[in-house]
């Protein structure tokens, strides 16, 4: 069996992002979709509409009234509040577990990509970009393929850590040389196969801009820099640390200088105690 | 017991039962000060290096920045009886994603930033581990003034 068909073998037997996420993001980037519309995508999960209700009323949320219905819950909290618990809720399962070979503990890999995706939103909405939801999505999910990867990481760590340290390589150019693929077209390809959208599995695929020509798509660059900013605040980063490539021309291409990383990274150190509540409720 | 630091955050401690730890360095800096006649210690885990970006963010938290953070360390410190010519101090983080260069390598600029101050106020280090690529947690034993690093995926070790 090539390395190609066991992980895919891998990708089928993992239980995958529930299809809500999927649904809930053809509507909700889309401008003319009600809040109606909205309600009715959510509460068609069962499953996540009570985890999500359950969330809304804790304490955290300080509601007058207990929200019992989606409906309630997206009156009382708004809509973008609501949307964000039922993507967080969806990818909360499949990116929860230890990632050995990436030496991330229990919930390294999840406030990892929690950090990851409120970041992006801050960018994307810093930047009055568009599909925000989508954005804080990939954010949210683009490590995905570590989950899988990570169990061959773990057995290829000597020589993976050898072609970083001795050879110049950045960890994903490592593993697409042992592996023939690596973590961001791992996720890719179980994106595809969970039926994403096109434009999720592309922002996945892509989020090192391994492929230089994506520099020019601002939402591929801000879930890149998003990742990088999480990488340098150290939040759940694994024995990978921070060994990926920095592309000073992605940062000019949304128009940042220095000065508006660090700016974004205090509003992220500001956000920090939120972060942690919302990681605890989740 | 176990005093934690989050990010943008200090702890002082004279208690023998405590250590301090910060996890996640990252690009932020942990600096580790300890005086070991009195057994003062402190920690404070820093995320940029100047306050001047903006003034009222350091004014609500100013263990974010080093300009704001280090001193309000020492004082700290000083104030629970340590003194600045006793002190140990150990500096750990500051590390850089690959060809992150210039401004935008805020591992060095926070590691410099530091450096300035403490040639200014004539300040050594004691020990270091600071840039690279790695992302590391630090600890420090009130009771003895022994230091741990554990970076990512692997064990922790006394230095």
């Amino acid at each position: 069996m090539t390395m190609l068909q066991t992980l895919m073998k891998e990708i089928k037997n993992l239980k995958p992002i529930p299809a809500v996420a999927n649904k809930l993001l053809a509507v909700v980037d889309n401008p003319a979709s009600s809040m109606e519309e909205i309600a009715n995508v959510i509460q068609y999960d069962p499953a996540i509409t009570a985890s999500v209700l359950k969330t809304c009323n804790a304490a955290y949320f300080g509601l007058k009234y207990p929200a019992e219905s989606v409906k309630d819950a997206v009156n009382m909290l708004g809509t973008d509040q609501v949307i964000e618990l039922v993507l967080l809720k969806s990818g909360a399962k499949a990116l929860s577990g230890r990632q050995k070979g990436y030496g991330m503990e229990s919930g390294d890999i999840w406030r990892y990509s929690v950090s990851s995706a409120l970041i992006a939103k801050q960018v994307a909405v810093k930047f009055s970009l568009k599909n925000k939801n989508t954005i804080f999505t990939a954010a949210l999910v683009k490590d995905i393929g570590k989950t899988i990867l990570g169990n061959h990481v773990s057995d290829a760590s000597k020589k993976i850590k050898g072609l970083v340290k001795n050879k110049g390589f950045s960890f994903r150019e490592a593993e697409k040389k042992v592996f023939g693929i690596d973590h961001a077209e791992l996720g890719a390809l179980m994106a595809k196969m969970w039926k994403f959208s096109p434009r999720m599995i592309k922002i996945i695929r892509n989020h090192h801009l391994a492929d230089e020509r994506m520099i020019q798509d601002k939402e591929i660059v801000t879930v890149y820099l998003a990742d990088c900013i999480c990488m340098m605040m150290g939040q759940g980063v694994g024995s990978d640390g921070l060994s990926y490539r920095f592309k000073t021309q992605a940062m000019k291409e949304l128009g940042l200088c220095a000065d508006d990383v660090s700016m974004i990274i205090a509003e992220f150190g500001m956000n920090m105690r939120a972060v942690e509540e919302l990681l605890h409720i989740v | 017991m176990k005093q934690i630091v989050g990010i943008a955050d200090m702890k002082v401690s004279n208690n023998p039962k405590e250590s301090i730890i910060t996890y996640s360095l990252g690009s932020c800096i942990g600096l580790v000060i300890y005086d070991p006649v009195v057994k003062v210690g402190g920690m404070l885990h820093y995320m940029l290096p100047e306050s001047s970006i903006d003034k009222d963010k350091a004014a609500t938290r100013p263990y974010m920045f080093a300009d704001s953070g280090i001193p309000r360390l020492f004082k700290t410190a000083y104030n629970l009886g340590a003194a600045k010519q006793r002190m140990k101090i150990y500096v750990a983080g500051g590390a850089e994603i690959l060809d992150q260069k210039g401004f935008f390598n805020i591992g060095k600029r926070n590691y410099m930033a530091l450096k300035k101050m403490f040639h200014k106020n004539n300040v050594m280090i004691n020990k270091q581990d600071v840039g690279g690529n790695v992302n590391r947690t630090v600890r420090i034993e009130i009771a003895t003034g022994d230091i741990f690093v554990k970076t990512s995926g692997s064990k922790e070790v006394k230095i």
